[in-house]
């Protein structure tokens, strides 16, 4: 298969509109979806026994890939000699990890695209990065897990990085006062998960902390509310807090699954909605799989151009999600626009074998 | 001896607590079920299928029927005390196994569900009040319910002094329990994960009329997917027997899939898990027939006559795995020794006499009507419970 990220890239990620997008994605998605086809033994088992017959076929008719199916299986459409990088990540619920083998070609793409996208909300210049993790050389020992991916792929936008967690996940604070001595007085980058910044700088206020001015700080954050969904913190409460204490006013929150890694979803400015590009899509399914219109809650099924050592490209995910339109939010972005409302219910399970 | 008594009184927290090995079916055991039965039909909320269940399977009617069943000729005493291991996924489980253990003459500890239940609790609650009677102390002082965890040293404790023990669970859980001793002389029985099947005669469903056609499918909805097929004995099989009639079959699958509509709400993770399992049955098992979905209420997969490790194959939340033989006898190599119940129509126990004799077939140790599946007998999962519970005195 030919590398037709390298032509997309080209395009602004932000600006193609729905009946553009919808021939360019489509028919690359159709490329993607082939190559998996010939190139996966398991995803071309689950298409024939589907009958899937794929001529002009809708994209929302593409047979997804449940997300847990990762976790059970190891899933390649590269030659086995040619996965550089395994990366594990304990995601949805349950004990087991998912693992996505990458190429280097896939590793790759996921870097280029990541950059593209976050050069609309950073520009194009590399910028000091403060880091709200721990600093991965200090941890040989941690294995490459999503949160070492993330900062891994993040990394590549930034220079003179500085972690400021310590190996309990608890906020160094000199570190953090000497970046901001140093580079609080230019732009600089400000990235982390998003339940790690919030124990660093939002869960217990100091006299010493208070002092700390964000103001020229653009953060990128992700990894989920769930963990403060507990405490009742919103994406709005999150910016205003940070606003208020730090002067932090440029902030991102994004998704993603580890299985698609790179084609992220990033708010758009001020409109507090998550935005497909060019290189993703979205669809929002009920309980049978029906598409479901604007403003309806339902199960989220993400589509991605960046897979292709493993075929993460249609994926059902556990997360409820709710589109809010296309093309015409406020901030400008065009493409699809939507909210995450986290995870599905649980579902209490009876019954005498050890449960699925 | 002392030590006995030691960890006795140390698990119940109760110094008379002892070990009493009775006659089957004393009378003093009939009343305290009877009345356990009345208390539960008279508490319990109204709409509670397994409650109710439970309530009309305790009653006095039933359990003197069970006790004619039992005339021994021989002489007979409970075996002393018994150790039921208990399932945390399943509410009402525990108390059947505990009814045995009675019934049969013996004291009980019983490890019960860890999840929590409205049915377990109002059953503990009913328990507890009988307890206090007077006439039921001799009862509450050789009966005791226990919270246990996985690896709680309890469950050491109690196996090493146990005259019986009786492990209900996942094969998982049966083998870890194994590993801990019990004494020399002690009986186990493991009732441990297996599958069932459904097996319909063509012509004889073609027969009926349509009313008594929908009835079959109804009560095929209820041994399904009332646990969402997680239960032992629901079928994830069907096997149609005789020439095939895809219009029948049709009919039967459509009607099971409107029927479900109206009485199965399924949720959306049930919908991600149903999904998920289907696309991983078709992974380990490569090549399916025809797979039919009815929306996600439903699915249909039609297997292939050369399909192996079939033991493994499961559905969840109404998944069946289909396939049309020309004789009875041709199920044989789909029935291993994992296969628990057959629910059947039109089929008479004549042929199926025949066809488990004749065929030295290895599993199936109970063949019920379609909709009798949740029955629960104490002959099951190949055992008569209730006398495996007792000693037996042979008199020459």
């Amino acid at each position: 298969m030919y590398n037709f990220i390298d032509n997309l890239l080209k395009i602004d990620p932000y600006q193609i509109i729905k009946a553009e997008k919808n021939e360019l994605f489509r028919s690359y998605f159709e490329k993607l979806n082939d190559h998996h086809y010939d190139n996966c033994n398991e995803y071309k088992v689950i298409l024939d026994n589907l009958k899937f017959i794929k001529s002009n076929k809708n994209l929302e008719s593409y047979p997804m890939l449940p997300i847990n199916i990762f976790k059970d299986y190891n899933l390649i459409s590269s030659s086995k000699e040619k996965i550089v990088k395994k990366v594990l990540s304990s995601g949805t619920s349950g004990n087991s990890l998912s693992k996505i083998n990458l190429d280097k070609v896939n590793a790759l793409n996921q870097m280029k695209v990541l950059t593209k996208l976050l050069e609309t909300f950073i520009g194009s210049e590399r910028l000091p990065m403060l880091i709200f993790d721990q600093d991965p050389k200090n941890n040989p020992k941690i294995k490459f897990n999503a949160r070492v991916a993330a900062i891994h792929g993040f990394s590549l936008l930034g220079k003179d990085y500085c972690y400021v967690l310590d190996k309990n996940d608890d906020l160094i604070f000199e570190g953090l006062e000497n970046f901001v001595k140093k580079f609080g007085n230019q732009k600089f980058l400000i990235f982390g998960f998003t339940s790690l910044i919030y124990k660093a700088l939002l869960s217990q206020s100091s006299s010493n902390k208070d002092k700390i001015n964000l103001s020229n700080g653009i953060l990128i954050h992700g990894g989920g509310w769930k963990k403060l969904e507990k405490k009742k913190i919103k994406n709005r409460e999150f910016k205003k807090i940070l606003f208020e204490k730090y002067k932090l006013k440029s902030v991102f929150n994004y998704y993603g699954l580890v299985e698609q890694t790179g084609s992220i979803f990033i708010e758009g400015f001020d409109c507090n909605y998550l935005h497909t590009s060019i290189f993703s899509d979205i669809f929002i399914r009920d309980k049978n799989f029906n598409i479901l219109k604007k403003k309806q809650k339902g199960m989220i099924q993400l589509m991605s151009l960046l897979p292709s050592s493993y075929p993460g490209h249609n994926i059902l995910t556990e997360d409820v999600g709710e589109l809010i339109g296309e093309d015409d939010c406020k901030c400008g972005l065009k493409g699809k626009y939507f909210k995450v409302h986290g995870r599905l219910k649980d579902a209490e399970l009876r019954g005498c074998s050890d449960v699925i | 001896m002392s030590s006995k008594k030691n960890i006795l009184t140390q698990i119940t927290r109760n110094k008379n607590f002892s070990i009493n090995a009775r006659k089957p079916f004393d009378e003093n055991v009939i009343d305290f079920i009877s009345d356990f039965s009345n208390e539960i039909r008279r508490s319990s909320k109204k709409n509670n299928y397994d409650l109710m269940y439970l309530s009309l399977w305790c009653s006095r009617k039933k359990i003197n029927e069970l006790k004619k069943d039992y005339y021994f000729s021989q002489i007979r005493l409970g075996r002393g005390l018994i150790f039921h291991i208990c399932p945390s996924n399943v509410p009402t489980n525990f108390i059947y196994s505990f009814f045995f253990g009675l019934l049969s003459g013996n004291s009980n500890i019983v490890k019960i569900p860890s999840n929590t239940f409205y049915e377990k609790n109002l059953i503990l609650k009913v328990i507890n009040n009988l307890f206090k009677k007077k006439k039921y102390s001799n009862l509450k002082n050789s009966n005791f319910f226990i919270n246990l965890e996985r690896e709680d040293k309890k469950i050491d404790q109690v196996s090493s002094i146990c005259d019986g023990r009786l492990i209900w669970g996942g094969d998982k859980t049966i083998n870890e329990i194994r590993k801990k001793w019990i004494p020399e002389r002690a009986i186990e029985m493991t009732f441990s994960d297996r599958y069932s099947i459904s097996i319909i005669d063509i012509k004889k469903l073609k027969k009926l009329k349509i009313l008594r056609k929908q009835k079959i499918i109804r009560n095929f909805f209820y041994d399904t997917y009332i646990m969402n097929q997680l239960a032992c004995n629901s079928p994830h099989f069907v096997f149609w027997i005789g020439k095939i009639d895809k219009k029948l079959i049709n009919y039967f699958w459509e009607e099971l899939y409107h029927f479900s509509i109206k009485h199965y709400d399924i949720r959306e993770k049930i919908t991600v898990n149903k999904y998920t399992k289907m696309i991983k049955n078709i992974i380990d098992y490569k090549k399916f027939g025809n797979i039919k979905r009815y929306d996600n209420n439903l699915y249909v997969i039609d297997i292939k006559k050369n399909i192996s490790n079939i033991e493994n194959l499961r559905g969840f939340a109404g998944t069946f795995f289909q396939l049309n033989l020309s004789r009875l006898d041709q199920l044989k190599s789909y029935v291993s020794k994992k296969c628990q119940t057959a629910t059947y129509f039109g089929i008479s126990k004549k042929d199926f006499q025949k066809f488990i004799l004749e065929n030295e077939v290895e599993g199936i140790d109970r063949i019920v009507p379609i909709g009798n599946s949740f029955d629960i007998n104490q002959l099951w999962d190949g055992y008569d419970i209730i006398s495996n519970l007792t000693r037996l005195v042979n008199y020459e």
